[in-house]
């Protein structure tokens, strides 16, 4: 979000999931569409069969590859390398959008200077992407009328995971397919309300509508509505952050709402210890999960469907979800929870519904202003920004000019992975989710259906590798990496590449996350889960 | 023959819901047609194919078959008088399908309990609901010709009723109607009918590709094809009105307290025929999808109900609702064509 | 029967479903035929999203670390401990000594609660989410 958000002004999607019905060009990388976005998979797969075309970047051979028109399977970590190298034969070749240049960006003569870097040969070295393949695929994707660049986790958890958006975006621009139906830079977000999450201030700098914390007018403005004389006027701590600060003793108390931290982030053992080190832990969730084990308070919330209240999708859609049942026992909606705390702790919160918050946000938040209850219930959903109640949200986002203006192209030098294989850890782990199951399994692994069809973690390794080490299909394997070690079982197969093993975070029983590097990238603070080194030894 | 007027139906809906829960067309909010309980305000006549069949009535997606509370044993069968209006004539032939499934060796009473309290009225269609609708080729439409306790023709402003049952008969006792002389009635009807078929031709690939399929002559290719794209999401089987396959789950709460419930199952799910030793005859998603066909198609003979020799009422919501589009309209074409 | 429109829990598609109860129980799942995401579709989470919610491990009461040992308590007893720690936290070490971490999974109204809560009445910015994108 970062990446997009200093290039364009504003991150997020640029364009909507409807729009990859019209696309003549699929530019997925870093995703496993069919997979983590099943109903975005599907358009992509029916948009093939009509003719359009699908070039692939990743380095596992994903279901979408049978489908693709060009697969670049380049070494993990490597896509600033490759993007580059797409863009430095589109400008060698003057397949790049001119007009669009000129009149909609700044910075071209920077990109040049340093896309100029990266000529074929130089990228094949560092990618494995051969030259001939690079070329196809820069001509595909400039010579397209409509190209959709979609993106997931598979770009952003790196620690260059904001100089690989960056690098999408800059590709974006050079060739103008931004703007218009059916274009666009689109980060595909992985959970039901992460991109509300973001939206509401769910973050350090910001509050609701993206209002930065150090800005004096936005704090003025929100120490106003709120009624409340002196708020913070620093940025605070990241998730990132907030672990280390609580190793080092500084932080006190966490207070986390419906989320499992100990499952979901990198080098767990490093996490537990953050954890431990506190001398006040609150969890509010469904469910005992791993780190509501470890909490001195749990309080007990109700699910989607005992509430009310909205959702925002990975296409900016604020939807409407109505509530069919009571919770059981004692469980309550967190909005209830967290009004009667603040009530407690001094500041009283009387809302009555979800409904009466969102007038609030309404009132404090441009891009909701719009966005009423009442609206929503007659439709279905409004995408954002939708400033008034008259307005009917905004399906593609950059039209005739950037959120910020002129977009800006943020070149990118090629950094590697920071955790790179050697001699002793001599494998590639990346993680991903996978079609079963939805992260630390909180929810999906209470379902018996899904249950089994993906009943336990599994580790994806290469034939050649598995035959070199006389691994066999469902034999135990153990992964381990300099933080940790987790045993589970192996899948021979040719997904993944040589070197390179693939697993998930979804089993308990193989916390993954054990074994993944929590270095991250230095400004988004999201860490790369998608590349550390690991040996493998088979358990007999 | 009875008339019912147009203007009199919300009056008449009312009344049955004195004794019934009436599930009808319903106009959500956002926009939605969907079946749900009877509200004026929310009725509609302006309807086409909602996802779930009314299957989902008698054969819930959830629906708990005992519980255990403090050691003792108790099984739920639910039931209440349900009266479901506007039925198309392929649900009616699904639910036919359905029970008769659900009846044969040994009864399930927890849908013979649900179905034996459920009214069905049927709405004749005057054509297709849109462009998946095959009824006529599977011999299930557009019009009902059993099964039903009362089917409606909407003739302009009124509905002639046609009983199918002494129970739909009780259920005019207390209604607003007006008799039609019986001629004149079913020379309306007769119209009606032809004018719906002139509308729904019969799809000839479904004839050849169960022919093909018998002569064992369909391309084996075509299922890698389909099964390359499928997405594995089930939705074919549970927005099917003949699918009646279903997996169980337990729930204790604690020692001697617990509940089993039963919910929809999808033979295209890898799982669903996988066996205990961890060998799955179905072991691909090409092979499912081929058995799944085959037993729409295929082997349905012996229990044929609709004298077509198909376990498919032709309603085309898996061509509607598959996101990969893997329909049965689909895949008869391409085995047509194979 | 009562069909409630609800949001698909799981991934960012943004898929709307009906859910189907009697009384509080889901009895099952009918995707939203006109909704522009997902017209009338759904994946196998979607369609088996049902299940968990009423799942026998489900929290259904607040519990209190005492001795060691997480124990049942009532709301006033649960609610006024987080307070008064939280508080007390605030007056000893100041409030960058507390964090907030808020969900990718609840609704936008809970996010911006859990932000006001944060920032006005306990002071500081320490607050995140878990999946940074």
């Amino acid at each position: 979000m970062v990446g997009l958000a200093a290039t364009f002004g504003s991150g997020a999607m640029t364009n909507s999931i409807n729009d990859f019905d019209d696309a003549d060009l699929f530019l997925v990388t870093g995703s496993n569409t069919t997979a983590q976005h099943p109903l975005i998979g599907s358009r992509i797969i029916n948009a093939v069969k009509r003719g359009a075309k699908l070039l692939l970047i990743d380095p596992r051979e994903i279901p979408l590859a049978e489908f693709a028109d060009l697969h670049l399977r380049q070494n993990i970590g490597t896509d600033v390398a490759v993007l580059n190298g797409i863009m430095n034969i589109i400008i060698e070749e003057e397949l790049y959008d001119k007009e669009f240049v000129e009149t909609r960006t700044e910075g071209f003569e920077q990109l040049k200077e340093i896309v100029r870097k990266y000529p074929p040969h130089v990228v094949e070295k560092i990618s494995g992407v051969a030259s001939r393949d690079l070329k196809k695929a820069a001509n595909m994707y400039a010579k397209a009328d409509k190209a959709m660049l979609a993106y997931a986790m598979g770009i952003t958890q790196h620690t260059t995971g904001v100089d690989n958006v960056k690098s999408c975006a800059n590709l974006a621009m050079l060739t103008g397919h931004l703007g218009r139906p059916a274009t666009g830079v689109n980060p595909l977000r992985g959970q039901s309300n992460v991109q509300g999450a973001c939206d509401m201030g769910g973050l350090p700098n910001v509050y609701s509508g993206y209002q930065p914390v150090i800005d004096a007018a936005a704090k003025k403005k929100f120490e106003d509505a709120w009624g409340v004389a002196a708020l913070d006027d620093k940025v605070g701590l990241t998730i990132t952050d907030m672990m280390i600060a609580a190793q080092k003793g500084e932080l006190k108390a966490l207070f986390v709402m419906g989320e499992n931290p100990l499952m979901s982030d990198p080098d767990t053992s490093h996490i537990e210890q953050a954890l431990s080190n506190l001398d006040f832990l609150v969890v509010q969730d469904m469910f005992l999960s791993e780190t509501a084990v470890k909490a001195d308070v749990v309080l007990p919330a109700a699910s989607f469907a005992e509430k009310e209240g909205t959702y925002t999708n990975t296409e900016r859609r604020v939807q409407l979800s109505g509530k069919a049942i009571s919770p059981p026992g004692e469980a309550r909606p967190d909005w209830r929870i967290i009004c009667e705390l603040s009530t407690l702790a001094g500041y009283p919160m009387n809302y009555s519904s979800p409904a009466d918050i969102m007038k609030e946000i309404n009132a404090v938040t441009p891009s909701y202003a719009g966005i009423t209850h009442e609206r929503l219930a007659g439709g279905y959903g409004l995408q954002w920004p939708c400033p008034n109640v008259e307005h009917p949200g905004t399906p593609v986002l950059h039209k005739d000019k950037f959120s910020k203006g002129l977009g800006t192209f943020l070149p990118c030098e090629f950094k590697p992975v920071a955790e790179m294989p050697d001699e002793e850890y001599d494998f590639m782990l990346t993680t991903g989710r996978i079609y079963y199951h939805y992260h630390t399994g909180t929810m999906t692994r209470r379902i018996s259906i899904l249950e089994r069809e993906a009943p336990e973690a599994l580790l994806e390794i290469h034939p050649d590798d598995a035959k070199k080490m006389g691994i066999r299909n469902n034999d135990v394997v153990e992964v381990t990496s300099r933080r940790g070690a987790v045993r589970l079982k192996a899948e021979i197969t040719k997904r993944v590449p040589q070197s390179v093993v693939f697993s998930t975070f979804h089993f308990h029983e193989a916390p993954i996350n054990l074994l993944t590097n929590s270095a991250y990238d230095p400004v988004a603070k999201i860490p790369e889960y998608k590349g550390c080194a690991v040996k493998i030894r088979r358990c007999v | 023959m009875k008339t019912l007027a147009k203007k009199d139906l919300i009056e008449t809906l009312t009344i049955w819901a004195q004794k019934h829960d009436v599930l009808c067309p319903t106009q959500t909010d956002p926009g939605d047609c969907i079946f749900d309980t009877f509200r004026e305000k929310t009725f509609t006549l302006d309807y086409k194919k909602p996802p779930l069949s009314p299957k989902a009535v008698f054969f819930p997606h959830s629906e708990i078959t005992f519980k255990v509370e403090n050691n003792e044993y108790r099984e739920v069968v639910s039931s209440k008088n349900t009266l479901i209006f506007g039925i198309r004539a392929c649900d009616m032939m699904g639910i036919l399908q359905a029970t008769s499934f659900m009846s044969r060796d040994q009864k399930d009473i927890y849908y013979s309990a649900k179905r034996n309290m459920g009214m069905t009225i049927v709405m004749a269609c005057p054509g297709p609901q849109n462009e998946t609708c095959f009824c006529t080729t599977t011999h299930s439409g557009p019009f009902a010709r059993k099964g039903f306790d009362l089917q409606f023709y909407d003739v302009g402003d009124t509905f002639l009723i046609e009983i199918g049952t002494p129970g739909g008969e009780a259920l005019l006792s207390a209604i607003p109607l007006t008799d039609i002389d019986d001629t004149h009635a079913e020379q309306q009807i007769a119209k009606f009918q032809k004018k719906a078929l002139r509308h729904l031709p019969e799809v000839k690939s479904v004839a050849k590709a169960m022919k093909k399929l018998k002569d064992d002559k369909a391309d084996e290719k075509i299922w890698d094809s389909f099964g390359q794209k499928c997405i594995t999401c089930g939705g074919c089987a549970f927005v099917c009105p003949t699918c009646t396959c279903f997996s169980v789950y337990d729930h204790q709460f604690s020692p001697g307290n617990g509940l089993r419930a039963r919910i929809w199952d999808a033979c295209l799910y890898g799982g669903f025929t996988k066996e205990a030793s961890g060998h799955n005859p179905r072991a691909s998603q090409a092979l499912r999808l081929k058995r799944r066909h085959e037993h729409k198609l295929l082997h349905y003979n012996e229990i044929d109900i609709q004298g077509s020799l198909c376990g498919c009422v032709g309603c085309g919501r898996c061509s509607d609702y598959c996101p990969v589009h893997i329909g049965t309209l689909e895949v008869v074409k391409a085995i047509a064509e194979s | 029967m009562t069909r409630t429109r609800t949001v698909c829990p799981f991934c960012g598609c943004g898929c709307s479903f009906y859910l189907l109860s009697e009384r509080d129980r889901v009895t099952g799942i009918e995707p939203s035929p006109s909704n522009p995401v997902n017209k009338g579709m759904l994946c196998v989470k979607g369609w088996n999203a049902h299940e968990f919610i009423h799942s026998p491990e489900r929290l259904t009461k607040p519990l209190i670390r005492k001795h060691g040992e997480q124990v049942e308590s009532t709301w006033d007893e649960a609610l006024k401990l987080v307070a008064d720690r939280l508080l007390d936290i605030k007056k000893q070490f100041g409030p960058r000594a507390l964090a907030f971490l808020a969900s990718a999974k609840v609704t936008n109204e809970e996010n911006y609660l859990f932000m006001k809560m944060a920032r006005a009445t306990f002071g500081t910015n320490n607050v995140d989410h878990c999946a940074r994108l």
